[in-house]
This record gives structure tokens, C-alpha cells and sequence, in this order.
């Protein structure tokens, strides 16, 4: 008989929430090692695991038409970015510091998230929801049925696609924001361009650009495995494909933020130079 | 060509193949009947490996497929042809990379060569003039068609069909069943067709096989088949209310 004490119910629902998770993560990670493992055979028979027509086809939905959203997305928070710490900095007479306060902040943190927060969305969310209506149409399993790996067929495009492309959506939105910033520099703090651009120099360090572009592999990596891995496990038809594709944005999102701040600890505590 | 022995397959609670054994010799064209949802649809699916039974093996030629790993699982699928119920065509794609695709992923063949076998395939299910649409704009039967000639591209040794005429008016369903008959008589291929249309069956079947509580309860030739004194295969061909098939959930329908 089911155990009613109320803590052993709770206890049992956490472990139950718990063993759901790592079994999640469990998978996910075995569907990138699949995905490589089939596309690494393919190589080694000589052949290129996927078309290049495939890839650019990805490539160019991903990351071409992604450029505005990113750009306009980041340069208002750019722009309210500067306009708030500027009014702050000015009562200390300091208002110099926002070129590289919005420099730093954007090449090492919220460029890097604001693209995965929105690529999720858009990219991730659309990925779900192309691999599970092939999902429950059987094109999957007719793919399969005629000898061709899906995972490096299907998969194997996008994931190389986001991987590539969010670093340098993530260099948009950074170019955006500080952009901006100089535009309210100019028009409320009166700091010329030229001396924007000295103070961005000589505030932005190598290791910012770095820790930035490396966290945007990262999340271009676990944002298309997340929605690829969702949208080739639908189950249920239509409503199946719309359940996937919340919950594969969801997990994406809380995973992108997750991963940053997991970063940022090991980061700050293993380099803190 | 392909053995099944003592199969057993569930679905969570379900069972849905319960000592499921059959064999099928080369260039034969067999047809399982069952009603909907008895399993007909697994047995294809097993055989091509992409389930994995329960207890059981499943020969195709040598190769035993219940212990094949992925990559040689792979490589013994190019033997076959499966064409689905609902098509399955690449809804990207058009018909042209549609039907080029297995010979695009799986050989060595240049684009003409290949632009030539899928010319050949197409004119072969009459389809050649559709090469640049895409699947939405085709009927249910081009779609049909042109699932045939992908099936067929890479010159497979068993064809799988899985309701092939389902959904179709009855003269393009026989203009599909004609077509399976055709294609098979001439590459001489062996193929195995699950469907419950008894006309569709009767035509394209040189042996018929009865699935039935997971088993097959007859086999035999297609006129020994249809002369039957099995009640279940008897009350299923005559489409009867009255039988074994319905007993008690004609009670609970009635009851309703």
C-alpha cells in the first residue's frame, strides 16, 4: 500500500522529479553521442556525414535571418542599459565608465545570453517543432527504414548550424548594444565616438571576448541538442508536437541560464585572474 | 527470404504478437490480414529491426536481425523497401530528391547516374512528369506511387507494404495494387503486405496469412485461403457481425 505521511509523499515526488531528471539528461547525452558516432563513421568510410546544402539551408535560418531580432533585441537593452547606469555613475561624476561597463557586460555575459534566450526561442522552438511533425508523419522512421542514420541526417546540420552560428550572433549582439550605448554616450553624456572607443579598448579584455565566445559554443550546442532531442521523441500526434516545443523552448532557456551561471562560478573560482 | 520464430512483442500492457511465427520463401508475394490495431504493422516494423521484439528471433536471409548491431542493421535495411501507409515522403523535399535520396545517402553514383535511376523508377510507377513537386501537391495516390518508386530505388530483394491501398478510391487502389503485382513479377522481388482490404489483398497475394490474439492462425494459398473453414478467417472475409471476432464486445456495442 502507497505511503500517505505526508513527508514520505514529498520525499517520493522530489526523488521521483529527481530520477526523471537525470534520466532526461541521461539521454540527451547519449543522443549527442549517437549523433557523433554515426556522423564520425560516415567519415571514416570517406564520405561527408550530411550535405553542404543542408547545412547552409540551417545555417542561413538559424543565423542570417536571425541577425535582426538579435541586433534590434540588443540594441534597446544597449541602450536602456547605458541611460540607467549612465544617470547613476553621473551623480559620482563617473559617467566615463559606461563604455566599459556595457562593453564588458555585453562581450562576456548578456550578449552570449540574450542570443541564447532568443535563439532558443525562435531556433530551438522551430527545430522541435520540424523534427517531431517528421516525428509523428514517420518520415523519421521511413529515413531509418532505408539504411540512413537520422541522427547524423537530421541532426547532425542543425546542431553544426547553432554551434557555428551563435558566437557570431552573439558578436552581433554585442556590436548592437555597444552601438548604442554610444549613441546615448554622445547624446546625454557627451562623450564623443573616438573617446568611446578608446574607453571600450581599454576597458574589454582578451579573456572577456574569449569567455564570451566560448559560452556561446556551449549554448549553441545544448540549445539545438535540446530541441533536436525533443522533437525526434514526440509521442501523440499534433498535440504531442506542441507539448514538445513548449517544453523543449522551457528546458532550453532554463538550461542556457543555468549553464551560464555554472560557468560563471567555475570560472571566477578556477581563474580568478 | 524471411523467418520469423515464436515472436512476442508488447506495448507497455498490451500484447500484441504472442508466438508470432512465419516464414516467407523468395519471389512470393505475401499478404497478412488482421483486423485494425492487431499488430500487422509491428510485424514490418520488426522485420526491418527498428522494433525490437520481446523474445524471438527474425531471420532475412542469414542475418539474424534481433542481434544485429546498428551499423550492420543499416546496412542489411538497404536489402529491403518499406512503403508506409501515409506515404511517409520528405515533406521538405520534392519528388525528384524524394525518390533520389537512399541512392544520394547510401552509394557512390554520380548526379546523373542517379537522376537517371530515378527517371526510370518514376516512369516505372508513371510518375515521371511530377519530378519537381513537392508531396503536398500530390493526391494520395501519386504520393502512393512515388513512395513505391523510393522503395523500389536501390533495387531491394523484399519489398514491405503497409496497407499500400488504404484511403485510395478503388480504381487508383487497383492501379496501385496492379503496379506492386507488375513490379514484382518483374524484378522478382519478394514482398510482404499488411492490409485489411480483402480486394487489395486478393489481388496482390500469391499466399495469404491470417494475424490474429497475436498469431497466425491460417496460411495457405490465395483460393485454399479464401475457402477456409477457419470461423475467425471466415467471419473476417465475409465481414460478418456474427463470429468469434466480436464475441463479447458485440454484447458490450449492442448493450450501449
Amino acid at each position: 500500500m502507497a505511503n500517505t505521511n505526508p513527508p514520505v509523499v514529498v520525499a517520493q515526488e522530489i526523488g521521483q522529479i529527481g530520477r526523471n531528471f537525470l534520466r532526461e539528461v541521461g539521454s540527451v547525452f547519449w543522443f549527442i553521442a549517437n549523433m557523433f558516432e554515426e556522423a564520425l563513421e560516415r567519415v571514416q568510410h570517406g564520405r561527408v556525414p550530411f550535405h553542404a546544402a543542408s547545412f547552409f539551408r540551417h545555417t542561413e535560418r538559424a543565423g542570417v535571418d536571425s541577425v535582426p531580432l538579435v541586433g534590434l533585441v540588443s540594441f534597446f537593452l544597449g541602450l536602456t542599459m547605458a541611460l540607467l547606469t549612465g544617470y547613476q555613475l553621473q551623480r559620482f561624476g563617473t559617467e566615463r565608465l559606461i563604455p566599459g561597463l556595457v562593453a564588458i557586460a555585453f562581450t562576456r555575459e548578456l550578449g552570449p545570453l540574450i542570443t541564447g534566450i532568443m535563439l532558443a526561442a525562435r531556433i530551438g522552438a522551430a527545430f522541435t517543432a520540424e523534427l517531431g511533425t517528421m516525428q509523428v508523419s514517420e518520415e523519421v522512421e521511413a529515413i531509418e527504414a532505408m539504411g540512413i542514420g537520422p541522427l547524423r541526417f537530421l541532426v547532425a546540420p542543425r546542431m553544426l548550424a547553432l554551434f557555428l552560428l551563435m558566437p557570431c550572433l552573439s558578436t552581433v549582439s554585442n556590436l548592437a548594444a555597444i552601438f548604442a550605448s554610444s549613441l546615448v554616450c554622445k547624446a546625454y553624456f557627451s562623450i564623443a565616438f573616438p573617446y568611446f572607443l578608446d574607453l571600450v579598448k581599454d576597458s574589454l579584455l582578451i579573456r572577456d571576448i574569449i569567455t564570451g565566445i566560448l559560452k556561446s559554443f556551449l549554448f549553441g550546442l545544448l540549445i539545438s541538442a535540446i530541441a533536436c532531442y525533443r522533437g525526434l521523441t514526440v509521442k501523440g500526434g499534433a498535440a504531442g508536437v506542441g507539448t514538445s516545443t513548449t517544453s523543449s523552448v522551457v528546458t532550453a532557456i532554463t538550461v542556457v541560464i543555468g549553464f551560464d551561471t555554472l560557468y560563471n562560478i567555475v570560472y571566477i573560482v578556477f581563474f580568478p585572474t | 527470404m524471411v523467418e520469423l520464430r515464436d515472436v512476442h512483442m508488447q506495448f507497455e500492457e498490451k500484447k500484441v504478437l504472442d508466438g508470432f511465427s512465419l516464414k516467407v520463401e523468395p519471389q512470393e508475394r505475401l499478404v497478412i490480414m488482421g483486423q485494425s490495431g492487431s499488430g500487422k504493422s509491428t510485424v514490418l516494423r520488426l522485420i526491418l529491426g527498428i522494433l525490437r521484439p520481446a523474445s524471438g528471433s527474425i531471420f532475412f536471409k542469414q542475418f539474424e536481425i534481433t542481434r544485429l548491431q546498428r551499423r550492420k542493421l543499416q546496412r542489411v535495411r538497404q536489402h529491403m523497401g518499406m512503403v508506409y501507409q501515409y506515404s511517409a515522403l520528405l515533406s521538405s523535399h520534392n519528388v525528384r530528391d524524394n525518390v533520389a535520396l537512399p541512392l544520394e545517402e547510401l552509394t557512390d553514383k554520380s548526379r546523373t547516374e542517379i537522376d537517371k535511376i530515378v527517371d526510370e523508377k518514376l516512369d516505372l510507377v508513371g510518375m515521371k512528369d511530377t519530378k519537381d513537386l513537392l508531396p503536398e501537391e500530390l493526391s494520395g495516390g501519386m504520393r502512393k506511387r512515388i513512395a513505391l518508386a523510393r522503395a523500389l530505388v536501390l533495387e531491394p530483394e523484399l519489398l514491405l507494404l503497409d496497407e499500400p491501398s488504404a484511403g485510395l478510391d478503388p480504381v487508383i487502389a487497383s492501379v496501385i495494387d496492379e503496379l506492386i503485382i507488375n513490379l514484382s513479377e518483374k524484378s522478382k522481388v519478394t514482398s510482404i503486405t499488411v492490409t485489411h482490404e480483402m480486394d487489395s489483398a486478393f489481388r496482390i497475394g500469391t499466399r495469404m496469412a491470417m494475424l490474429y490474439q497475436g498469431k497466425i492462425i491460417e496460411e495457405a494459398e490465395t483460393e485454399k485461403f479464401k475457402q477456409s473453414k477457419n470461423p475467425v478467417v471466415a467471419q473476417f472475409l465475409s465481414g460478418s457481425t456474427e463470429g468469434p471476432i466480436l464475441e463479447g464486445s458485440l454484447d458490450a456495442i449492442t448493450k450501449k
